[in-house]
């Protein structure tokens, strides 16, 4: 038999998805079910790129890392995924990541970036 | 081609979702197991050299796009499939489609879909939904994964079909333009059963029964990891693609339970049908503990215990086994 978990998940705001299970005669049926083990395991993704964004901001008081690096987690992005966002190749884009990188880096170029996180030039620019 | 009027359902995962409705919706009734089980979608890869967040790659199913690719070959339906090269093109394509009154399946992320929770929008680009109406500016939409229909904007929606990346949809759209007519569903079944079957068995380390017994080595091995970070997210991570990006506990298990459930009604050995199904649900069950496993681990990194863990996932593994053994000699 399966079991039709009833826990709460927070992560879905009030949706419930769903998942087969047999009724009485052993059919399949769609059910609505809850499951905190997923909502603990979304809760941790999540997490991690709140951690990565604090991580990164002290890097970038350091001066180590660039606003991209902030924004990238911000987005919730990897390297591989931010380099196909703005069609640039990965080692080129780690270099952006680089504050020392980035002061010298055009405007054309930051507005590639800029488009990709859904902000402006100058909100990206301007970072504090 | 007749349409009937467009219903909302609510399926266990998007992509069989979007097939069980677009054809039902076209004429040709199909469940969502029918759908998921006619193309051979069940699965296990497990792929390390393939990284996602510097997570490995682990998938419960086949390939996005093949069920609906296998699915409609299987079924001889031609499938109107349209790719495109910027927003604005593939923008007046489906709006011409909607005025027409068809449904259009359409591909897009799950990142910039406006409706989706913050919490689960990540970049999954291989996400399925359909289109099957427009107000004012706005689309009608009949997203599988949802209690009801929902609306985006048109904005939302195209960024959502332009998303780049690994799986980047490039506006993938999709329609089908017949209908299958005679259906010798019996043979239909039993090939693509059969197929199911040799792909779980095969020889290839990280694929299948194999690949899900590759998974709980590395699990193992976990134990003498002292970044303990890396193994909360390793362990959850396998949960989420396992329960989010694929279908809640173990849900692709149970998915193909119900398939062969109702492929019992179509004249192959419903004795051994059952068994599988049993089979089925036994691995599905024992997916469930094992993702709890992985949660109770991360939660207590102190008092992990990898080989229990592990443990799990192999049993599921050997139910898939006799499952799928017993199901490569269906006739």
């Amino acid at each position: 038999m399966i079991e039709i978990p009833h826990e709460k998940n927070e992560t879905l705001e009030g949706m419930q998805k769903v998942m087969y299970a047999q009724n009485e005669q052993g059919n399949f049926e769609r059910y609505n079910y809850g499951s905190s083990v997923e909502e603990f395991a979304t809760q941790v993704a999540v997490e991690e790129y709140e951690l990565l964004k604090k991580e990164c901001l002290e890097r970038i008081k350091k001066g180590e890392d660039s606003p991209i690096a902030f924004y990238m987690y911000e987005n919730r992005m990897d390297l591989p995924t931010l380099a196909s966002a703005v069609g640039m190749f990965q080692f080129r884009v780690k270099r952006h990541l680089k504050m020392s990188v980035f002061k010298r880096m055009s405007d054309g170029l930051l507005k590639r970036y800029a488009d990709a996180f859904s902000i402006s030039l100058a909100r990206l620019k301007e970072f504090h | 081609m007749t349409q009937i009027p467009f219903k909302h359902a609510q399926f266990a995962h998007c992509e069989s979702g979007v097939m069980a409705t677009l054809f039902s919706a076209y004429g040709f009734p199909l469940s969502e197991p029918m759908a998921f089980g006619l193309a051979h979608a069940l699965s296990f890869v497990y792929l390390p050299f393939v990284k996602v967040n510097n997570l490995p790659l682990i998938a419960y199913r086949s390939l996005p796009k093949s069920i609906i690719k296998t699915l409609s070959k299987s079924l001889h339906v031609k499938m109107k499939t349209q790719t495109f090269k910027n927003e604005e093109q593939a923008n007046e394509a489906l709006r011409c489609l909607v005025q027409e009154g068809k449904i259009v399946g359409l591909q897009t992320s799950v990142y910039y879909l406006p409706y989706f929770p913050k919490d689960m929008r990540f970049h999954f680009n291989a996400h399925n939904l359909l289109v099957y109406g427009m107000q004012d500016e706005h689309y009608l939409i009949s997203d599988p994964v949802f209690e009801e229909a929902v609306v985006c904007t048109q904005e939302g929606l195209s960024k959502a079909r332009f998303a780049k990346g690994v799986f980047a949809p490039k506006g993938f759209m999709y329609y089908p333009e017949n209908m299958p007519k005679q259906v010798d569903m019996r043979s239909l079944l039993q090939k693509a059963i059969v197929k199911n079957a040799k792909a779980m068995l095969t020889p290839f380390a990280f694929a299948g029964v194999k690949g899900m017994r590759k998974l709980a080595q590395k699990i193992v091995s976990l134990q003498e990891e002292t970044n303990q970070r890396y193994v909360k997210n390793y362990l959850t991570h396998i949960v989420r693609m396992q329960e989010e990006i694929g279908t809640g506990g173990g849900g692709f298990r149970f998915v193909y339970a119900a398939f062969l459930k109702e492929a019992k009604a179509y004249g192959l050995n419903e004795a051994l049908l059952e068994e599988a199904s049993a089979l089925m649900v036994n691995s599905g069950n024992a997916l469930r503990e094992f993702a709890l496993y992985c949660v109770e681990g991360s939660k207590k990194i102190e008092s992990l215990n990898t080989q229990k863990i592990a443990t799990k996932l192999i049993e599921a593994s050997t139910y898939e086994e006799k499952a799928f053994r017993l199901l490569k000699e269906l006739k």
